[in-house]
């Protein structure tokens, strides 16, 4: 049976030698599925690819057909490693981090990770620069178990999930986005739709659970996603409904010995 | 007919498609586990093309995260999952050869680390079986050369410019036998697929 593409030839071989079989359009798709073509010919047969559906779908047959020799090629040889860990690290790169340096072991982990994230970008509505930075703190943090000892990060992830916080300011659309990082013990705080107006600071605490001063995470940094370490005091108040309060002071944050500025916002952890 | 796939290759054959079908709906560790299972088949694969084992690992890399990058390209209507996978990874390796100073052939036996025991898969995902039989006995319909050429065009990504060299033929010499093998070949599949 003939192919729907079958159409009247085309184009003659310029080396016609008498008996010249056509070049059709199905024919250039074989030349190409079996790797023969270069230069002009491989480029004319890549825009037919892209523009037309018959040739497409005659290159795939073509494909599919000659799909078995590849039995034959495969099985020799194992592909080092850090092929592995290149990928891993391309696709971490991709994603927003920074890039590189991932074991074989912990690149499983981080697209793990990354799906994690994505799922949590729904949930908490997170940015995803936040969520980008989230990760880079997961994966790459020096200080960080995953890099080190893969092995055992599932378990210790899994014991310390990470949360989540948005501070809607107002009524304005903008917010933070706090994360907690307990593996990390590293806080990141996202401001990316605050501007500095030069007069204020905004800085942002923790309501203890238990009632008592609130504590500071420190002063924030418009338009910036930051990561910060968090102190032992501040991690062991940190749980899964924890208040944060935005507070507006002085530029450089609350004086001593003075009471905080107004709160502007609030918000409380969840975990994900 | 060949035989029936055994239970083993049943089994690897629908985990990937599995995977395949995670990776589609956005789920990123389903990358890892497709690796695992096809690595050792597509680096045969890119290896047999580019002659060169930084070359092939570079080619694999590409085509992980290619598969990573859409996804979506693959049409489960269209072809098997390892089908497909195989045939991008050669297109790939291909593309590689043609923009690139590599030279292809065939790898030296010395090349091939020795595979290690938690590959088996690789055994295992063999393109469809009933296929490989027909394109076998249609490829065996033509004459001895043609065979030669066509597949020389085939395992070791030689252009017709190469193979006409190698056969010490004018272009349009090896052209000719190639086209006219490549209709007859199709005219045999076509009519095996009307049967």
């Amino acid at each position: 049976m003939n192919g729907p593409e079958d159409i009247l030839p085309e184009e003659t071989g310029p080396e016609g030698t008498g008996a010249q079989p056509m070049r059709d359009d199905p024919m250039l798709a074989a030349e190409w599925a079996l790797g023969l073509l270069e230069g002009e010919d491989l480029l004319a047969a890549r825009g037919k690819y892209a523009t037309d559906p018959q040739f497409a779908w005659r290159k795939e047959w073509w494909d599919n057909w000659f799909a078995p020799w590849t039995d034959d090629m495969a099985g020799a040889a194992e592909p080092g490693d850090h092929v592995w860990q290149g990928i891993a690290g391309r696709i971490a790169a991709q994603a927003g981090t920074e890039g590189g340096g991932l074991d074989a072991a912990s690149g499983g982990d981080v697209i793990e990770l990354k799906v994690r994230l994505r799922r949590w970008q729904w949930v908490a509505g997170l940015t995803s620069a936040a969520a980008a930075v989230a990760l880079a703190l997961l994966a790459f943090a020096p200080d960080n178990a995953p890099v080190t000892a893969p092995g055992a990060v599932p378990a210790q992830i899994a014991a310390a999930d990470p949360m989540v916080a948005t501070v809607p300011i107002g009524e304005t659309g903008l917010r933070l986005d706090v994360t907690w990082i307990p593996a990390s013990d590293k806080m990141l705080i996202a401001a990316l739709g605050l501007s500095a107006d030069g007069v204020h600071d905004h800085e942002l605490w923790l309501v203890p659970q238990g009632g008592g001063d609130a504590l500071s995470l420190g002063v924030v940094a418009p338009g910036e996603v930051r990561s910060m370490a968090v102190p032992q005091d501040i991690a062991a108040e940190l749980h899964n409904g924890s208040r944060l309060v935005l507070t507006r002071e002085p530029i450089g944050g609350k004086p001593e010995g003075i009471d905080a500025g107004p709160v502007v916002a609030e918000g409380a952890f969840t975990r994900v | 007919m060949a035989a029936r796939p055994r239970p083993a290759s049943a089994e690897a054959r629908e985990a990937l498609r599995e995977a395949m079908e995670r990776l589609a709906a956005g789920d990123q560790s389903a990358l890892e586990d497709i690796y695992r299972m096809t690595r050792v088949k597509l680096f045969g694969i890119t290896l047999r093309i580019l002659g060169d084992r930084k070359e092939a690992e570079d080619a694999l890399q590409d085509v992980y995260i290619n598969l990573w990058q859409r996804a979506d390209r693959y049409d489960p209507a269209r072809a098997s999952p390892i089908s497909w996978l195989a045939t991008f990874a050669r297109n790939r390796a291909i593309d590689r050869l043609r923009t690139g100073k590599v030279r292809g052939g065939a790898v030296g036996i010395e090349e091939a680390a020795p595979l290690p025991d938690e590959a088996p898969l690789a055994d295992a995902l063999l393109v469809d079986a009933e296929q490989a039989a027909q394109i076998r006995e249609c490829i065996a319909g033509l004459d001895e050369r043609t065979q030669t050429h066509i597949r020389a065009a085939f395992f070791d990504g030689h252009t017709y410019a190469e193979l006409a060299e190698q056969a010490d033929v004018p272009l349009g010499t090896m052209k000719s036998w190639i086209r006219r093998g490549l209709q007859r070949l199709r005219a045999c599949l076509e009519a095996s697929e009307m049967a």
